[in-house]
């Protein structure tokens, strides 16, 4: 049972920070709302791939595969925004 | 085909169940290429447009978005529950989740088409030559955001359509199935599904939520 418990635990969790993000859309944070929401988003994807997708115990070859994704997506942002803001645009 | 695998490449079914999960997260990453390349577009448009982007935001309906958000983090959880009971052989339960699963993603696209139905109605959907009638400021470049948007939500959707189509598939080759096969079915679509919801979790306060 205590599997379940750990799925309920992280359900609960995904629906709080939803309702933290909705909420905090409605105050002016001076310009940190947007970082809220991304940090927000990136907090529900890891508990999402940790305890629904067992990314935790998963072993090193699921690992190797998100890394490998995440090298590549931040090799494309990073050329990409260095880029356009090093462009003075 | 050996009763221990499911296919003669692997000697143990610990090393097939290993190489079913690594192919499904090859996969999953292959996919958030593809979203990232669109998630991208979408984030240099905001900061180049960032006032147009903010503007014709507030036209989508949070409620929705919000109610729709609720309901896929169901259905992942469902999902879940669902690889659960499918280790524990618990098949009755895994076939009850599997199912609500699926209709939760139904209900999904079917809010989903509700708010495609009111944009096109209040004339912000140019797409498909659809009229653009949109009278706040800057509209060609609202008219960019609504492009985007139809694309990065229309491709979610479609990726949550084919879910739904292996979800129900599997559902009705679960009777002729043994127990290893229905498990590592289950795994497999289980992350593909949660790939899916994870897009979902950035697209919402992405398109939803700039500058309420």
């Amino acid at each position: 049972m205590s599997e379940i418990r750990k799925l309920a635990v992280a359900y609960v969790s995904l629906l709080l920070l939803l309702a933290l993000t909705v909420g905090s859309s409605f105050f002016d944070l001076g310009g940190f709302n947007s970082g809220l929401n991304l940090a927000i988003a990136v907090a529900k994807a890891v508990i999402i791939a940790t305890l629904f997708m067992h990314l935790a115990t998963a072993g090193t070859l699921p690992r190797l595969a998100v890394a490998a994704a995440g090298l590549w997506l931040a090799i494309l942002f990073g050329l990409t925004l260095a880029g356009q803001w090093g462009n003075g645009s | 085909m050996s009763a221990s695998t499911r296919s003669v490449a692997f000697d143990t079914p610990a090393r097939e169940k290993a190489a079913d999960a690594f192919g499904m997260w090859v996969f999953v990453g292959s996919e958030a290429m593809l979203f990232g390349a669109v998630m991208l577009v979408f984030f240099v448009a905001r900061v180049s447009y960032g006032p147009a982007f903010a503007a014709a935001s507030k036209h989508l309906s949070l409620t929705l978005g919000t109610l729709n958000t609720a309901v896929l983090i169901t259905s992942s959880f469902t999902m879940a529950l669902a690889h659960f009971y499918s280790d524990a052989r618990r098949w009755r339960a895994a076939v009850g989740t599997l199912a609500a699963t699926a209709l939760l993603g139904i209900a999904f696209l079917a809010i989903k088409g509700t708010e495609y139905a009111m944009e096109f109605h209040e004339g912000i959907a140019p797409v498909l030559g659809a009229p653009f009638t949109f009278d706040g400021p800057d509209p060609v470049h609202a008219a960019f955001f609504f492009g985007l948007y139809f694309t990065m939500t229309a491709l979610h959707g479609l990726h949550l359509a084919c879910g739904i189509i292996v979800v129900a598939g599997l559902l009705a080759l679960w009777r002729g199935a043994d127990a290893s096969s229905r498990k590592r079915r289950v795994q497999a679509v289980g992350l593909y599904w949660h790939f899916v919801d994870v897009v979902w979790v950035f697209l919402f306060p992405v398109l939803y939520l700039i500058n309420r």
